[in-house]
């Protein structure tokens, strides 16, 4: 029984939002690439959604293009979730390793890529009187992908449904803070990069003379 | 020098080609860099709409030099009328402004004495009537005269409940509407412009500015729920600025007001109950993103202080500022900046005041005395074809002019828009989606693609149905199949 292939098991977990994950964690699988292959593809969904969405949607604001909003938006996004939860769940007696976290979340991504892509495309041949279509499908997706978020996080611990809802929030609040160091370390590091640098100004106008 | 270097070939260039099809090569002259806004309110390069073409000062008119001169008036005969405050008279030139027609510096009182004037501030001429009225700013009064300087009324400060009696009553502008009411700006007075009935009787303020919600005014007014009535008293109240000039154009009276701190009611379009009619559209006048003044350590922003009404409909506002006059069309779409703060003929010290005549653009500088002529050049002479015929509903009809200017200016915003407009009236669907997305108007590209899409669909629906019906047909016999497949395997596997 329940012997299907790693491709196979994206589509049962996704599918199957109470016991997908319960199924995919007694059967020991979960592909690793395919998680990352996820990820990618949230990306590639971030970066469509904001510049391929249908003119009469908004325009974008094409005079500067930047990348890093958009990995913000999807990698890093996730990675910290990954970390956030990886630490916090250690100290409740989590029963997820950090690939497994990994691997369940990503799963349990699939429908809101899905959303991002199927909007993408609708963009481009509904008209704005008809933009609710848009809304009830980026609902439905975003609704999916956090109970899947909430079931991955549930089986990939063997929490109770209470004690996942509290792992999420502390996770949530670790990824703040997280966040908060990563801004703060920036500046540290910009600050340090000047002083280098006027050191250097200094130093190399004394030894012109 | 490199910077110039740099654009010669460009400019080169562009001389060849407009030597080749216009005579007004003389875009380049302007002492300044001429500039219009994107639709992200960024500043970007433009052609310019007018050109400085001379200044003028009291000595070519031949009345001598002017003194702190404070405000311009073009009666409907087309001669121009002078505020010269600092001589305390009104000169009157013809319209060429080569000539003075006359000055008036004594009046005639009803009772046959001599009176006259104390550093008039504002003049206006009714076409109704054929009266001059003149904002006497130290006397205390408005004057109401015939031409010929015999004093009709005078109006002076209302000994009404309404009106604060501890105040002065200091005109600066005077105004009077088709029914002969005056309306006249007082400097010290924030609810509006008081107005008078023909006869002179004080009737109340007319169209008072609003007061800006800022932060301070939403966190005082949840304070004072708080506060008791001692210290409420003795708080700063928040009054909004008061108007500083204004202009009639048929039935609507625009004011405008100089305050640098407030951004609501800096230009406001008033009908006859005094309601403003810009007051729900979120407009803003003025430099957008106002520049940093490096000298004085502060931010440029706009100081509306005059305005004018020209006879297409065109709202000049003269910011002080920057020495800019910002041409908006009916409809409050930015059309030109021009002018600038400069020593050269274009550019202002303490700009007044603005008038038009025609297709002119005059503005008065109490500073260096002066006033500057600016003539339409060719392009502007487009823009404002095109947009006259676009706002009045002639789409069809400004298609040329908009290509015209958009041959001459590809960053003109307006252009796109309005050919896209054409274009959908015209039925070109197609192009008028590629030029809704040049405008980057979301909401014109989207009335473009419902008309494409809808076009499409009909012109197609024999074929999209049909593939649809094959397709769904291939899908079922292919599971069919595969299902078939599938059970023909397992009996075989049962056999086994």
């Amino acid at each position: 029984m329940m012997d299907l292939t790693q491709r196979q098991w994206v589509k049962h977990a996704v599918t199957h939002p109470v016991e997908g994950f319960e199924d995919m964690r007694w059967k020991k699988s979960g592909s690793l690439k395919i998680a990352f292959f996820i990820v990618f593809l949230l990306f590639v969904g971030q970066v469509f959604d904001g510049r391929l969405y249908g003119f009469q949607f908004g325009v974008p604001y094409d005079k500067t293009f930047s990348i890093v909003p958009y990995l913000v938006k999807s990698v890093v996004l996730f990675a910290a979730w990954v970390v956030g939860n990886w630490s916090v769940c250690t100290l409740l007696d989590g029963e997820g390793t950090m690939k497994n976290i990994c691997i369940y979340s990503a799963y349990a991504l699939v429908p809101y890529i899905v959303q991002l892509f199927v909007n993408v495309l609708l963009s481009h041949v509904l008209i704005r009187d008809e933009a609710v279509f848009i809304n009830v499908i980026r609902i439905i997706g975003v609704g999916w992908t956090v109970i899947l978020l909430f079931s991955a996080v549930r089986s990939v611990h063997q929490y109770s449904p209470g004690k996942t809802v509290f792992a999420v929030i502390l996770t949530i609040a670790a990824m703040l803070i997280m966040l908060f160091l990563l801004v703060l370390f920036m500046s540290l590091v910009q600050q340090i990069w000047i002083f280098i640098l006027s050191v250097y100004t200094e130093i190399s106008y004394r030894f012109r003379v | 020098m490199n910077k110039r270097l740099k654009f010669l070939p460009l400019v080169l260039s562009g001389l060849l080609f407009l030597a080749g099809m216009s005579p007004a090569a003389a875009y380049a002259d302007e002492p300044y860099d001429v500039y219009n806004y994107d639709r992200w309110g960024e500043a970007i390069p433009s052609q310019a709409g007018y050109t400085a073409e001379r200044s003028i000062s009291g000595r070519d008119l031949g009345a001598g030099p002017m003194d702190e001169p404070s405000d311009l008036f073009c009666d409907h005969e087309g001669n121009f009328y002078i505020a010269d405050t600092g001589n305390d008279r009104i000169i009157v030139a013809d319209n060429a402004l080569e000539k003075t027609v006359r000055i008036y510096d004594r009046f005639i009182m009803p009772d046959g004495s001599e009176t006259t004037l104390s550093k008039p501030a504002g003049v206006f001429v009714s076409e109704e009537r054929d009266w001059l009225y003149i904002a006497d700013n130290q006397n205390s009064r408005a004057l109401v005269s015939d031409m010929d300087g015999n004093v009709v009324l005078e109006v002076g400060k209302p000994e009404s409940d309404v009106y604060d009696q501890q105040r002065t009553f200091l005109p600066q502008k005077v105004i009077a509407d088709k029914a002969g009411n005056i309306y006249v700006v007082l400097n010290n007075i924030t609810t509006g412009a008081a107005m008078f009935s023909p006869s002179g009787d004080f009737t109340g303020f007319y169209g008072a500015n609003r007061v800006e919600p800022t932060a301070e005014i939403i966190t005082n007014y949840i304070k004072n729920i708080f506060r008791s009535d001692e210290k409420k008293a003795s708080m700063a109240r928040n009054v909004p600025s008061g108007i500083s000039g204004f202009d009639i154009d048929g039935d609507f009276i625009f004011t405008c007001s100089q305050s640098v701190t407030q951004t609501t009611d800096t230009v406001k379009k008033l009908n006859a109950a005094g309601k403003n009619i810009f007051a729900g559209l979120e407009l803003a006048f003025g430099d957008y993103t106002p520049m940093y003044d490096t000298a004085n350590n502060k931010l440029m922003k706009p100081a509306i202080v005059d305005i004018d009404i020209s006879d297409d409909g065109s709202i000049n506002c003269l910011d002080r500022t920057t020495g800019r006059i910002f041409q908006y069309d009916e409809e409050c779409n930015l059309m030109f900046i021009v002018g600038t703060k400069a020593r050269q003929v274009g550019g202002f010290d303490t700009a007044a005041a603005v008038e038009s005549y025609g297709s002119r653009l005059y503005v008065l500088d109490s500073a260096k005395d002066t006033i500057t002529e600016f003539t339409e050049t060719s392009f502007g002479a487009i823009v404002h074809e095109a947009t006259a015929l676009y706002n009045d509903g002639y789409y069809e009809e400004a298609l040329d002019p908009w290509y015209e200017v958009l041959k001459r200016d590809g960053n003109y915003r307006r252009a796109y828009i309005g050919v896209a407009s054409a274009l959908l009236r015209k039925g070109d669907y197609k192009g008028a989606m590629k030029y809704a997305k040049l405008a980057d108007s979301p909401k014109l590209y989207d009335k473009a693609f419902e008309a494409y899409r809808r076009e499409f669909l009909r012109k197609h629906f024999g074929k999209i149905a049909a593939g649809i019906l094959i397709a769904a047909g291939a899908v079922i016999v292919l599971k069919r199949r595969k299902k078939h497949g599938a059970a023909v395997t397992e009996t075989e596997e049962k056999e086994e």
